[in-house]
């Protein structure tokens, strides 16, 4: 099979994460009239962005949940061929203890994609150079759905924030994987097989991730190509998952945790050491740099966009990086409890194409920390939607939520779960509170007690189809 | 120095009786594994990990039916004897229960003796058991949890103290706060180590197997050449068979899964079909099982720094395996571990099973088709009806770290060594 990307066949939010369209709306739609919906996307598939098109001052993309897929008439077969994650959706009793969502996080206190809420079966993705071009591309689609079988179950606004920080103030989307075949340079280890994001690519096993397929019969105008073995065509080449979360930050409570637990003997602010608690949290300093190159400080510069360090040599007592910290979890590189380049391997494995967006007005406009410290606190919900895209939700999004992210035993640790954005309330915790450890030489610093900075408020998992799986999915016959 | 062995027993289920048998073992899960009224795991103090697999008819590879069967293993600390009697004591009545659906077994009134009797008469020797935890009674396992636990709230409330002193003065301290419990009075003194006699014996068993192999060289060689062509000639010849799993033998499975830190695994696999594999197979497993005390040690499977106990069974005269695991984590995670980690040492030992991924020599391909393997995996896997694990909160790396941090408890130590041992603390 040929491994040469086909470009304008993938949707553009796979290939680039559009810095260059800061203004987005992700609206989440509902459909009662499938035949009228179909229309719409045979309309819609030409505003589709495709990865080989510079999206100039905006751009589209559409996913379907698995309810979507159903309501749309798809062939039983072809429903069956999708993941079983997908199929299941993300808020199932399993689900629920697999990822952590418990307590305030559990789904059904969701305000969308929950039990609980309205159902959601297309997401639509806007992206546009300013807030004028956004609200008009918006109003078009909202005036055009109603006349078509679709209503708005929620529009989701999203925030440009100061220099690419997220809300708690550190400089946010540095640690990308580099798709393979799309020519860009990185370090090799950053480089990943274009079949852990995109189906229909060799992944990082050396095979295709499995992916949907249609029954020839289904298909009888070919607008899908056939599968390379068997009669099927193929319904999920170029297209892939993608993982939503909406996930509130309370900032106040994040400075107000780390001021009070670094505060001097007598009871006064100490600035220094309150940053470098959450620096120790995070794994990186507020500008960005990754404390296994700079540990005393964050190096000075207005931000750091490094990727290029280690763990096993620089920090294999994780001195400098806690073990526990999010990013050392989050993405182990090297440090796994294996020899180097098997640690490495597994690694690659376990990426995610980040595509998060903030939502929700900053805490004070330049986000430092000592503002936000001093910030005026608010019943305003901000927070990070968290998306994510991945060819295969078990063994990329769930494994890392589940076996490192939430995982107290993580990389030979007792009780410490990721301090940034785990959950602790699983029923069978003894503590509802969460653990870290800053090692020295010598005793290290426990600190308990910690909250959940971030908490679930919505989410799904979604196919975000290939452009000719989209003009096949406009076209599907019941 | 305790040793563990693998207790494992199958009986027939009696025509009729599984859907009452799943029920009972139902029971003992929805009224707590540890403290139920059939068999209250917990009381039964020699006992790591134990489990009930009630599995349902299969077919053999020459598509024969082999009749559903009752499965009930334990990993115990030695001697057998004790942890049968031990069984029987706290259990006896809730097993003759279980017991009584099943075929060859009385149907009587309850009589402790003969229970006893029939437990160790049944007891099917693993081909190969692996040890994680190597050498450690449930109760030290628990109690030097429980001395991590103690030192690690004194450590914080001591802390600025312990942090500004010199390490061996902050060690003291601790050592001082260990002596002062007397909770903790078992911890004054070191677990006994092995005995010279079993060290020896240990050491010459590995020395004079491979000054066996050495000499016997020229022989065994060219007979293991002439094997493994024959193997690569099955190889080359043999078709693999399907792995037909659906979604929801996978969602009954994962939902199973519902511990905080530990997992467990069980399957039933087919050994390919002819006396030549057979005795391959059985070669290799019994070499792994003499081996993997030497080779797998500090709590690795090969590399995979998980798993507490597993065991390989072979039962139906050996046309069936039985594959029986504890390991930490989830599921998902263990298999990829055998495919990221020990695909190869793996595949030796489930290449003869059927549906396993075409390999080459017992060795390449296997497991590193990780699609195909991880869909033979799940369509082998059975459900386990009960599951008891008796530490149920520590990994295998934590009960590696707890002892280390008891052993610094004892003797001298320089600045950095005891600098060190505050650190893992």
């Amino acid at each position: 099979m040929n491994d040469q990307l086909e470009l304008n066949d993938i949707q553009g939010i796979i290939i680039r994460g559009y810095s260059n369209l800061p203004a987005a709306h992700f609206l989440l739609l509902g459909m009662q009239d499938p035949a009228a919906v179909k229309q719409w996307l045979s309309l819609m598939a030409k505003d589709i962005t495709p990865g080989d098109r510079d999206p100039g001052e905006s751009a589209a993309h559409i996913a379907f949940t698995f309810d979507g897929l159903k309501a749309l008439g798809l062939n039983a077969d072809a429903l069956e061929s999708f993941s079983l994650e997908f199929e299941d959706g993300m808020t199932g009793k399993h689900k629920q203890f697999f990822l952590g969502d418990f307590a305030e996080s559990a789904p059904e206190r969701w305000t969308w994609g929950g039990p609980n809420t309205a159902d959601i079966h297309i997401l639509l993705m806007l992206y546009a150079k300013d807030a004028d071009v956004l609200s008009r591309n918006k109003n078009t689609v909202l005036e055009t759905i109603s006349r078509y079988g679709l209503h708005e179950v929620q529009v989701l606004d999203t925030t440009v924030l100061y220099k690419q920080k997220e809300h708690f103030g550190f400089h946010d989307g540095i640690s990308q994987p580099t798709i393979k075949g799309l020519k860009r340079a990185d370090d090799k280890e950053n480089i990943i097989e274009a079949g852990e994001f995109i189906l229909g690519y060799k992944n990082e096993y050396g095979q295709y991730t499995p992916r949907p397929t249609v029954p020839a019969q289904a298909d009888a105008a070919n607008l899908l190509t056939p599968m390379p073995q068997g009669s099927a065509h193929d319904l999920g080449r170029n297209g892939t998952y993608l993982v939503f979360r909406q996930l509130a930050q309370d900032v106040p409570l994040f400075w107000k945790f780390m001021a009070r637990t670094t505060e001097n003997v007598n009871g006064n602010n100490d600035e220094k050491e309150m940053i470098k608690l959450a620096s120790k949290i995070v794994g990186r300093w507020p500008n960005g740099a990754p404390l296994v190159l700079s540990p005393e400080d964050d190096g000075g510069k207005p931000e750091s966009n490094e990727n290029h360090f280690d763990y096993r040599q620089s920090d294999p007592e994780g001195l400098k990086c806690p073990f526990a910290a999010h990013i050392r979890r989050s993405n182990p590189k090297d440090s796994l409890d294996t020899d180097r380049a098997t640690s490495i391997a597994i690694a690659k494995r376990h990426r995610l194409l980040r595509r998060g967006r903030s939502y929700g007005p900053p805490l004070t406009e330049k986000l430092n920390p000592l503002d936000c410290l001093k910030g005026e606190e608010t019943n305003v919900e901000r927070g990070l939607y968290f998306i994510s895209i991945n060819a295969d939700i078990g063994r990329q999004f769930e494994f890392v939520q589940n076996g490192w992210i939430n995982n107290p035993k993580f990389k030979g640790l007792y009780e410490e779960r990721d301090p940034l954005v785990a959950n602790h309330q699983n029923p069978q915790d003894s503590s509802h509170t969460g653990t870290f450890c800053i090692h020295h030489n010598g005793l290290r610093t426990r600190i308990t007690g910690i909250p959940e900075f971030v908490k679930v408020k919505g989410g799904a998992y979604f196919f975000i189809p290939g452009l000719r799986a989209l003009r096949y999915l406009a076209n599907v016959t019941t | 120095m305790m040793q563990h062995g693998a207790y494992s027993m199958v009986l027939y289920i009696s025509e009729g009786k599984q859907p009452e048998l799943t029920n009972l073992l139902q029971q003992i899960v929805d009224n707590d594994v540890e403290t139920n009224g059939i068999v209250p795991f917990k009381q039964i103090k020699s006992i790591h990990f134990a489990r009930f697999i009630a599995l349902g008819k299969s077919i053999d590879v020459h598509g024969q039916e082999v009749a559903s069967r009752l499965v009930l293993t334990t990993n115990y600390d030695m001697p057998l004897e004790n942890h049968i009697q031990e069984m029987v004591r706290v259990a006896g009545p809730g097993l003759w229960r279980i017991f009584s659906l099943c075929q060859n077994f009385s149907s009587g009134n309850y009589n402790a003796d003969m229970l006893e009797r029939f437990l160790l008469s049944q007891n099917i020797p693993s081909e190969t058991f692996y040890v994680g935890v190597g050498y450690r009674s449930v109760q030290q396992i628990h109690n030097e949890n429980l001395l991590r636990k103690a030192i690690n709230e004194f450590a914080d409330g001591q802390r600025a103290l312990l942090q500004n002193e010199p390490a061996q003065a902050a060690r003291q301290r601790i050592i001082n706060f260990v002596r002062s419990r007397p909770d903790l009075k078992w911890a004054d003194s070191p677990e006994p180590g092995p005995s010279r006699a079993f060290t020896i014996s240990r050491y010459a068993k590995l020395i004079g197997i491979i000054a066996l192999l050495i000499i016997f060289s020229p022989i065994i060689l060219p007979f293991v050449i002439i094997w493994m062509l024959i193997m690569l000639v099955f190889e080359i010849t043999e078709l693999q068979a399907p792995n037909p799993v659906t979604k929801d033998q996978i969602r009954a499975l994962v939902a199973r899964e519902t511990q905080l830190v530990q997992a467990q695994f069980s399957a039933l696999g087919n050994i390919k079909p002819g006396s030549f594999r057979l005795i391959t197979m059985k070669f290799l497993l019994q070499s792994t099982n003499f081996l993997a005390p030497y080779i797998f040690t500090k709590g690795k499977l090969s590399g995979i720094p998980t798993v507490h106990f597993a065991r390989w069974l072979l039962v139906e005269e050996g046309r069936q395996m039985l594959f029986l695991s504890n390991y930490d984590g989830n599921s998902e995670n263990y298999l990829r571990d055998f495919i990221n980690i020990a695909a190869k040492q793996l595949t030796l030992l489930f290449c003869l099973a059927q549906g396993y991924p075409k390999t080459w020599l017992m060795v390449f391909g296997g497991a590193k088709d990780a699609e195909n393997f991880m869909a033979w995996a799940r369509y082998r896997q059975v459900i386990t009806n009960v599951w008891y694990s008796a530490n149920k909160e520590v990994s295998v790396m934590n009960i590696f770290q707890n002892s280390k941090i008891r052993c610094g408890l004892y003797g001298e130590m320089t600045e950095t060594e005891a600098q060190k041992w505050i650190s893992i603390i």
